[in-house]
């Protein structure tokens, strides 16, 4: 598996468009240093960490969570002698083993205290230090300091625009099944009945472009609104022009009968991820940086239903040809009497902003002064950061 | 104002001009809107409230039937038969609901009402998705718990859907027990925090108002007790699984020694006064009205009549119609996908006056059994179409079935607003860039498309531009909608103009 270095990259301009995609070869992708793709997933609901990833040789793990923790005994998946991954993520696992995936473990937001769903995805989203302190999205923020970055573009595959992609730079907002579809002579109609209407005439345009490119890469018909169209329309596009995409996964919010509630969107989480993966094949996907995250973690200890409710620290999950994987990062607080925080949740010890910053870099070159001035402003950016190491 | 009142009020106080229906032509009459639509009962849920009640228990008695045989029968086809059947029941009873609530808004004369109908019900959210019985039992949350309250104190609206068993299955408090009561620690369990939560930060003070995690888990403390008697799926409250002592929320203290249903109604109407509900509230509909960024004098001339008549709503409705920045702007808000298709209906006169294919409910209902089957059965659909009269008839009904739902449901699916399932407990997005994008314009332009070819044959789309917009049009608009190159084209310029999609 070639990876890529760390080493500062330029963007070089492409001459890659849609109709080229499908007779990429190796040989020019080694010629376009600056083509790596970054895909981010927001996992709504708040994802429990310590259900996904659970600290079985942790002693003090169990007995907090008498009915959901496992151990490799009841199926648990061993990952590290440490960490193992809840057998609902099984099809995840080879991934793992080829070093594809990594998990970041006791990250938060800069959001600790208030565990309202809507203001910790407005952080997490927003990039800013408080709630409601940065109006647009971090992601939508890089695209203005990526270098040489005019040529590329973004895309946000939802019929909503979601706060992370959204702001003043150009991306493109589309759904996996949608369907322009305009009559040659309407067109004309409808670029004049907007003319005077600029967030309508920029949406017309957004359509026309999303749509000529999705019907390029997926005939009509084709189409779905599932989790593996969602992620291979988002695939597609990034085979062609487009170099940042970003979607959600829903159903995270487990506060009863979690076992069975957590293994829906886990399998869909692991069928997304592999999509993307299939989908991009194997030369793209090496260049590929996909980064999932959630609002806050859950509750260290189960709740009176068999759930677990609004917590702080959580799990991000790394995946892509581009990252060191196979390993569990994050420093790991512990669970102990003294360790939660407010005696309830899993005390973060990193920044998830520290995780997109060094990815960003990564993949992108965005520069430190950027990345905490600019994208997060207030974060500071470590180069030798754990996250790009390896 | 620039634009005369009745369009203003059509537009942006109700779900726009609907042909044969005088528009509001003044504040008084917007008002009076609220007491016409409070007494009228809704079309849903189907067959009225008795009977859902009774069908509800029927469909839990029919779910614990299908347990217990679960545990005595072996025989693994029969029962998948049997769970699939009652199923299939319960969505098509649902998708009934779901098409009256649509038609209820376009056929409704009293468009202000129902504008605020839509407003509570996703300001106190429940979901049809969280189970089986939910399908029932949320349409007749709206219709018992939200629809004959929202122009009374905000307190008993607040009582109502807090204790109904939509929001206390929704937000799991029928699970939430009291860690040291008697019950809970007979049982084992304790507190779930989900509705003390939602309940501070979403119905009530809002996010970032400055409540504390403590008073979130003193807030579910007195909550505990209020649960669902499951036999009745009625609400109950059970002293024994209330937790014991007094807890503090806000600085204020309820329960003590013994337990009792007063301390979380003492807490709710408490909450419904205290001055940050007034404010979030009255900002939250003066968000939802008048614009994304709406004027500061209006939301404190709302939240202060919020405080001189203790919540009462009608009061405070009419301190936003008495304020000049509620006439003012005109189109700042983006018409949420539910608002374009009733609107559109409305202006096309859709349902039982203009009938192409039979009235449109009619066809969303009688085509239901037939067309959910088609829908959901692969090949169905394409299957070889017999040609006696009977299989006409059935084939006529079927595709007016499929047009409907494409107008209906389908669309408000596709379009991110599917009724009674919004995508969390806060309700759909309200913003204006959250609903115009790309994406969804490709979607209101292929339901205009449909909408006008289904509807508007005897349209002439100048005449349709002036009794749909009136005075709104603007020039360019008439200019371009005049010259299209035909009927159909016209009327969709007319259902895609940003005017239609701006309120």
């Amino acid at each position: 598996m070639n990876r890529i270095s760390l080493s500062r990259r330029g963007f070089l301009t492409s001459a890659c468009c849609l109709a080229a995609a499908p007779i990429f070869t190796p040989v020019t992708f080694a010629a376009m240093p600056g083509d790596n793709r970054f895909v981010t997933i927001v996992l709504r609901g708040a994802m429990d960490g310590l259900d996904l990833v659970q600290p079985y040789g942790d002693a003090g793990f169990a007995p907090l969570r008498p009915t959901l923790a496992l151990t490799p005994d009841t199926g648990l998946l061993d990952l590290d002698g440490h960490f193992g991954l809840n057998p609902a993520a099984a099809e995840l696992m080879p991934l793992w083993k080829s070093r594809e995936l990594a998990f970041v473990h006791a990250v938060s937001t800069p959001y600790r205290d208030q565990r309202s769903h809507f203001d910790g995805q407005d952080m997490l989203e927003s990039g800013g230090e408080h709630v409601a302190e940065e109006k647009t999205g971090w992601l939508n923020r890089a695209l203005a300091v990526i270098p040489r970055s005019d040529a590329r573009k973004a895309i946000d595959i939802n019929t909503s625009t979601e706060l992370i992609l959204s702001g003043p730079n150009n991306v493109d907002v589309w759904a996996s099944d949608s369907n322009l579809a305009p009559a040659r002579d309407e067109m004309q109609f409808l670029a004049r009945l907007y003319a005077g209407d600029p967030p309508f005439a920029e949406a017309l345009a957004e359509a026309t472009r999303a749509n000529s490119a999705s019907m390029m890469v997926e005939p009509e018909g084709q189409r779905g609104a599932k989790i593996a169209d969602v992620a291979a329309l988002a695939a597609k596009m990034l085979k062609g022009d487009y170099r940042i995409a970003s979607f959600s996964i829903s159903g995270w919010d487990t506060h009863i009968g979690q076992a069975g509630q957590f293994k829906r969107p886990v399998q869909d989480l692991s069928q997304a991820i592999n999509t993307l993966k299939t989908t991009l094949g194997s030369e793209i996907w090496a260049k590929t940086v996909v980064l999932a995250m959630t609002e806050f973690g859950r509750t260290v200890r189960q709740n009176g239903s068999a759930g677990t409710d609004h917590g702080t620290g959580g799990c991000a999950l790394l995946s892509g040809g581009a990252i060191n994987g196979g390993r569990v990062l994050g420093r790991w607080p512990g669970i102990g009497d003294g360790q939660l925080l407010d005696d309830r949740d899993l005390m973060p010890t990193a920044d998830v902003r520290e995780l997109a910053a060094a990815m960003l870099y990564r993949q992108f070159d965005v520069s430190a002064d950027d990345l905490t001035g600019k994208i997060f402003p207030g974060l500071g950016f470590d180069k030798g950061s754990q996250f790009l190491r390896g | 104002m620039s634009l005369s009142f009745p369009t203003m009020a059509a537009i942006r106080f109700g779900y726009g001009f609907r042909p044969g229906e005088a528009p509001p032509d003044s504040k008084d009459d917007l008002i009076g809107q609220l007491r016409m639509g409070v007494a009228a009962t809704p079309d849903f849920p189907l067959g009225g409230p008795d009977m859902r009640h009774q069908a509800i228990l029927s469909l839990q008695a029919q779910l614990k039937q299908i347990r217990q045989d679960a545990k005595t029968v072996t025989d693994d086809t029969t029962q998948r038969e049997m769970r699939k059947g009652v199923q299939q029941q319960v969505q098509q009873q649902f998708q009934h609901d779901a098409n009256l609530r649509l038609m209820q808004a376009v056929l409704s004369p009293y468009g202000f009402y129902e504008r605020l109908s839509t407003f509570w019900t996703d300001h106190f959210s429940t979901s049809a998705n969280k189970s089986l019985p939910m399908r029932l039992i949320v349409p007749l949350y709206e219709a018992e718990a939200i629809r004959p309250f929202i122009s009374g104190r905000f307190g008993d609206l607040l009582r109502n859907a807090t204790a109904h068993p939509a929001m206390l299955i929704y937000l799991d408090q029928a699970d939430s027990l009291g860690p040291d009561s008697a019950g809970g620690m007979k049982r084992n369990k304790g507190l779930n925090e989900n509705l003390g939560r939602e309940l501070l930060e979403l119905h009530t003070l809002g996010a970032g108002s400055g409540y504390s995690q403590a008073d979130v888990t003193a807030a579910a403390m007195v909550l505990t007790g209020l649960t669902i008697d499951r036999k009745e799926m009625d609400i109950a409250f059970r002293p024994n699984i209330s937790e014991p002592g007094a807890h503090e929320v806000l600085g204020v203290s309820y329960g003590g020694r013994r337990r009792s249903r007063d301390d979380y109604l003492d807490m709710l109407d408490d909450l419904a006064l205290h001055p940050k509900t007034a404010a979030h509230i009255s900002r939250k509909l003066a968000v939802h009205f008048i614009a994304d960024q709406p004027d500061e004098g209006m939301v404190s001339d709302m939240a202060e009549a919020w405080k001189k008549t203790d919540g009462d709503l009608t009061a405070v409705y009419t301190a936003m119609l008495d304020h000049p920045a509620a006439w003012r702007d005109e189109g700042a808000k983006a018409r949420q996908p539910f608002d374009y298709i009733v609107a559109g209906l409305r202006a096309l006169n859709a349902g039982p006056v203009n009938g192409v294919v039979g009235s449109f409910l009619a066809s969303n209902q009688q085509g239901t059994d037939e067309g959910d089957m088609a829908a959901n059965t692969p090949g169905m659909a394409g299957s070889p179409v017999p040609t006696d009269p009977a299989g006409e008839a059935r084939e006529k009904r079927l595709k007016a079935f499929q047009t409907a739902r494409a107008l209906g449901q389908g669309a408000l699916r596709r379009m991110g607003q599917p009724t009674w399932l919004p995508p969390s407990p806060a309700g759909f997005e309200e913003g204006f860039s959250a609903w115009i994008t790309g994406s969804q314009l490709a979607e209101r332009l292929a339901w205009a498309r449909r909408a006008a070819a289904q509807f508007g044959r005897d349209e002439d789309p100048r005449e349709f531009l002036k009794s749909t917009l009136a005075d709104a049009a603007r020039d360019e608009t008439i200019r371009v909608v005049s010259q299209a190159p035909n009927k159909i084209s016209g009327l969709t310029l007319v259902l895609a103009s940003p005017e239609f999609n701006r309120r």
